[in-house]
């Protein structure tokens, strides 16, 4: 910004084993998303490393970690993030078609089915509402087989009650398909169902 | 890569996404086919038109007879022939009456274009004939019957032969206008032409062969016979045979290219805009579609190929809209139409595909590949700015490809280069006016009441992007007051040429004595004539005290000739001095003013000296003035021009124009009974049919006018389109906060009026300069400023912008805004 760097993560060191569940919590401003984008390999950091399943994300280019992306990593966002110009079941099918895999179809559909939407698989995201939308989005995180799976506030454009029925869909498939979860919320209810949780506090973290 | 183009097409298509995009496309490929096929039918059947005006496609001439070989080659070739000769002769009418006449022998085939006209009493009424007369026969001029004391069923004799008088001879469509020295019209068939034994070797004659056919074989037939002309045979050509009409299709030819690149230029237009609307909307979905693990490669490669399929489609389907319009214009003009227009070909529809390709290329395509470069992380931050930041490279790219586009098109650089002007001054001069000025709302704007306040904090937070709108905007509407503008001088400009009184007969050999009794006849009977000029006839000898050669049997070029001039002491009405200046009156020094391309011709400047023989008297002497003439004007006209006191002493006739109703006819029968000396040409018809012509190029420049301003009117809609997902988003927050539909409304109108004001008021300016370009050098017109065309650009540009973005937005105050909200 005009010249002076913006400090926005400060020296984090952290470490997540393969199936483990984590949270970052922290309130806003204080770099969640960044880390996210970080760990997920969607930002490039100015300095320091992360390395997923023994890759070096930033030894990578941007076409490289989409590659890896596509490969290992599922997302699950707040605002849901589904292409309105597709079906349900097409947005499963889409990160699956951009792999390659011959039976995109039949694998979206199974985890429509296993997130409650079976009947629903042709129906456009404008006509869901938003926990259905979310529960499109889960389906289409864990069609993909990741290993290591994002979360960015994966409740926080729902309600309670089906935040919570999105939460328990969330670890069920989590446990089902035994993914790393990596959760950022503020939401300390949703941080306490996962197995360590770590603050963020002004750019620097904080064990809990 | 399982996720195909056509796979992505049909999702994005059902999406509603490609809409805009494959709109603009169809439109842009039909618009320009369109009326590239329309003008190239309607270049066709105007040509074919003026074809009448040499009753043939191609006419070689010659004093001589013209070799047979040469139709033998037309008939291989299979063209038509006919063949007409042409000379003076007395013709009588018993022992004692004669006349002089000018003979017109005609072959069956005659005329292969158009049509002869004849009544069956002296200027009865006319009855339109494929051929002339048969064998045996003659048809005579009406004032001939007079003359001669004959009525129809009489006989007259042409030299040795004796023919019947069967009708009046009225027009003939290749009459053209080389009157001066022959007498009143006798046709007859050619093969009586040995029967009169009075074309000997040596006689004042013209042989003309006359070919007609499909216009391919004519070119072809042409080339081949071109390098065979000897001295005294020339081709005759449609410029020749009628200038006025030639110059005005030249110029109908020169608006329809400049509206046929207007057309390419406003369509590339849409289909920027449309492609940088896409595009934006394509952002966040190539965000997410890349945190799935898409490449930038298979992002290119999908909006590449979805693109390359959305261009064939939509040049199929523009092609057929084109094929369409052009077929709807014809349909409407059915009327009008006296020609068949011929076939178009394929050019137009290679043009539309070519423009549709160019527009993707060009205008679709840099805003796409910058999608590939779009960032994963607007999955997380929607705030992100877009990549647009080379935006301007991508528009030099395009302009540089509309500039060819135009280029190939018109084949005209000027014309280009006049449109270019225009485009690169509304933009250049135009972006930093409107950054200035929509800055400087907001010194003024904070203190204004609410409504004002909100829009010119619209206008200011949009700042760049609202100024390359006002361009886009200004552009467009640029491109329509320009083409109103020269549509306007032009029709003006014929409509001034040719007044629905303008003179129609011309009477030439009046004799001084004669000339008052045949002004009061005239007054008797209520026509107004124009001046009687005095016209003596003498022999051009010499050039700066050099003879000039003696080769009588050629027409062009530097030789020795008897021409007709006048005397006036003012410059006669509508002539234009263009170098040396006008002689004081009563000037008794021995001076000439010359018509332009005569002394061109004769390669004669101001100040040279030239020799003339004026009955047997020698002339020497000095040019004064070099004249610019109207030869549409229909009134009479001279090469040359001297002092009155210069000819005082020799021996002069005079000759006047007028008008004559159809109504009116018969006076001419009574007069030629009273002033048998006098020659009266009847140019009615000729002068009828070059209205007919105007009127219906005219009619066609209206419609091709409607045609491209309703694709003005589409690229002002997709201006205002472009813009509109930021305007309903910010205003439907601003409903959500209680803002009334008054507020929003008006905000939005303020908004788009101001940015229409300035858009109409570069547009008004880049116009005017582009018409100057335009006018002076292409059209080859006079540039009168249009004090009108500011207020009309201003105004219409404040109205159409204003109403349109409110129509546009209107949806944000008709649905419920968490539903606006929602969508976005």
């Amino acid at each position: 910004m005009a010249g002076s760097e913006l400090e926005i993560l400060k020296g984090i060191t952290l470490e997540i084993k393969s199936g483990e569940s984590v949270a970052i919590i922290g309130a806003s401003g204080s770099g969640k998303s960044t880390l996210l984008g970080l760990l997920a390999g969607l930002d490039e950091a100015t300095a320091g490393s992360v390395t997923i399943n023994d890759t070096d994300l930033g030894a990578l280019d941007e076409d490289g970690r989409a590659l890896f992306r596509g490969q290992h990593v599922g997302f699950v966002f707040q605002s849901f993030q589904l292409l309105p110009a597709l079906t349900a079941l097409e947005n499963v099918m889409l990160p699956l078609e951009l792999q390659g895999q011959s039976k995109a179809q039949e694998q979206a559909g199974h985890f429509l089915q296993r997130v409650g939407l079976g009947a629903r698989t042709g129906h456009y995201p404008l006509q869901l509402s938003g926990g259905e939308q979310q529960r499109v989005a889960l389906a289409r995180a864990f069609a993909s087989k990741p290993s290591i799976l994002f979360a960015d506030e994966p409740t926080g454009n729902l309600d309670k009650t089906t935040g919570d029925h999105i939460i328990d869909l969330l670890f069920e498939l989590n446990r089902e398909e035994g993914t790393t979860l990596v959760l950022v919320t503020h939401d300390h209810s949703l941080a306490d169902r996962c197995q360590r949780r770590l603050r963020l506090d002004g750019g620097a973290l904080v064990q809990e | 890569m399982s996720i195909t183009a056509t796979k992505m097409l049909a999702r994005d298509w059902r999406g509603g996404e490609l809409g805009v995009l494959v709109m603009a496309l169809v439109l842009a490929v039909g618009v320009v086919s369109g009326i590239s096929a329309f003008t190239s039918r309607l270049q066709n059947a105007l040509e074919q038109e003026s074809h009448r005006f040499l009753a043939a496609d191609v006419v070689v001439s010659s004093s001589r007879e013209l070799p047979a070989q040469w139709i033998e080659k037309s008939d291989v070739d299979g063209l038509q022939h006919a063949l007409t000769l042409q000379f003076p002769s007395m013709v009588y009418a018993g022992e004692d009456t004669m006349s002089l006449a000018s003979v017109k022998a005609v072959s069956e085939a005659y005329p292969l274009r158009g049509a002869l006209t004849y009544s069956t009493e002296p200027f009865g009424a006319v009855v339109s004939a494929d051929t002339g007369p048969p064998q045996g026969e003659v048809w005579l001029d009406s004032r001939l019957f007079a003359l001669l004391d004959v009525t129809i069923g009489d006989t007259v004799t042409v030299g040795e032969a004796t023919f019947v008088v069967a009708a009046a001879a009225r027009t003939e469509p290749d009459q053209g206008s080389s009157f001066y020295g022959y007498g009143p019209r006798v046709l007859m068939h050619y093969d009586d032409i040995p029967a009169t034994a009075v074309v000997q070797p040596g006689s004042r004659v013209e042989y003309r062969h006359l070919y007609a056919g499909a216009s391919a074989s004519i070119a072809d037939f042409t080339q081949w016979l071109e390098p065979q002309l000897q001295d005294g045979q020339r081709v005759i050509t449609v410029e020749e045979g009628q200038p006025g009409i030639s110059n005005a299709l030249d110029r109908a030819e020169s608006f329809l290219l400049l509206a046929g690149s207007l057309a390419v230029v406003l369509a590339g237009v849409a289909v920027a805009l449309a492609a940088r609307r896409f595009s934006e909307r394509h952002h966040n979905y190539v965000a997410i579609i890349k945190s799935l693990g898409a490449t930038s490669g298979t992002i290119n490669r999908l909006y590449g190929s979805s693109l390359l399929l959305l261009g064939l489609m939509a040049t199929v389907i523009g092609c057929l809209l084109g094929w369409g319009i052009q077929a709807l214009f014809f349909y409407l003009f059915a009327d009008q139409m006296p020609v068949q227009p011929g076939p178009s070909g394929v050019r137009p529809y290679a043009i539309g595909a070519v423009t549709s390709l160019t527009c993707l290329l060009c205008f679709a395509w840099p805003p796409l590949r910058r999608l590939g470069q779009s960032s994963p992380l607007r999955v997380l931050r929607r705030d992100l700015p877009l990549e647009g930041r080379r935006a301007i490279q991508d528009y030099a790219l395009g302009l540089l490809a509309i500039t060819l586009l135009m280029w190939w098109y018109s084949a005209d650089w000027k014309l280009t280069l006049a449109v270019l002007a225009g485009l690169a001054l509304t933009a250049g001069l135009g972006f930093c006016l409107a950054l200035t000025l929509l800055r400087g709302g907001r010194l003024v704007g904070m203190s204004a009441g609410s409504i004002w306040r909100l829009a010119l904090a619209g206008l200011q937070r949009r700042g760049t992007a609202n100024a390359l709108q006002v361009v886009i905007f200004a552009m467009a509407i640029m491109m329509l007051l320009m083409l109103l503008l020269v549509r306007t001088s032009l029709i003006d400009e014929w409509q001034a040429q040719l007044p629905d009184d303008a003179p129609n007969h011309f009477m030439i050999n009046i004799g001084p004595e004669d000339v008052q009794p045949i002004e009061q006849a005239l007054r008797l009977e209520n026509i107004t004539s124009e001046p009687f000029y005095p016209m003596i006839r003498g022999r051009m000898m010499s050039v700066q005290g050099a003879d000039l050669p003696i080769t009588d049997d050629v027409e062009e070029g530097r030789r020795q000739r008897e021409i007709n001039f006048t005397w006036s002491d003012t410059l006669p009405a509508d002539n234009k001095l263009l170098a040396g200046r006008w002689w004081e009156p009563g000037t008794e020094e021995a001076l000439v003013s010359l018509e332009e391309e005569f002394a061109g011709r004769m390669g004669i400047e101001v100040g040279d000296t030239v020799g003339f023989l004026v009955g047997s008297q020698v002339l020497e002497t000095r040019v004064a003035s070099i004249r610019q003439l109207d030869w549409q004007s229909m009134r009479p006209n001279f090469f040359l021009v001297f002092p009155p006191r210069l000819l005082a002493a020799y021996p002069a006739t005079f000759m006047t124009s007028f008008h004559l109703d159809v109504t009116e006819k018969s006076f001419l029968n009574r007069f030629v009974r009273n002033f048998p000396t006098v020659t009266v040409i009847e140019m009615d018809v000729v002068v009828e049919q070059i209205r007919t012509i105007i009127n219906q190029v005219s009619a066609a420049i209206n419609l091709v006018l409607i045609v491209i301003l309703a694709a003005g009117g589409l690229v002002l809609v997709a201006g205002v389109q472009a813009s509109v997902d930021a305007r309903v988003h910010e205003s439907a927050i601003l409903r959500a906060l209680g803002a009334q539909r008054r507020l929003i409304l008006g905000g939005l109108l303020i908004e788009f009026a101001t940015m229409g004001m300035f858009a109409g008021l570069l547009a008004t300016v880049a116009a005017e300069l582009s018409v100057f370009i335009l006018q002076t050098t292409v059209m080859e017109m006079d540039y009168t400023p249009t004090p009108w065309i500011w207020p009309l650009g201003i105004v219409a540009g404040t109205v159409i912008i204003g109403a349109l973005g409110v129509f546009s937005c209107r949806r944000v105050v008709s649905a419920p805004p968490v539903e606006v909200l929602r969508e976005l």
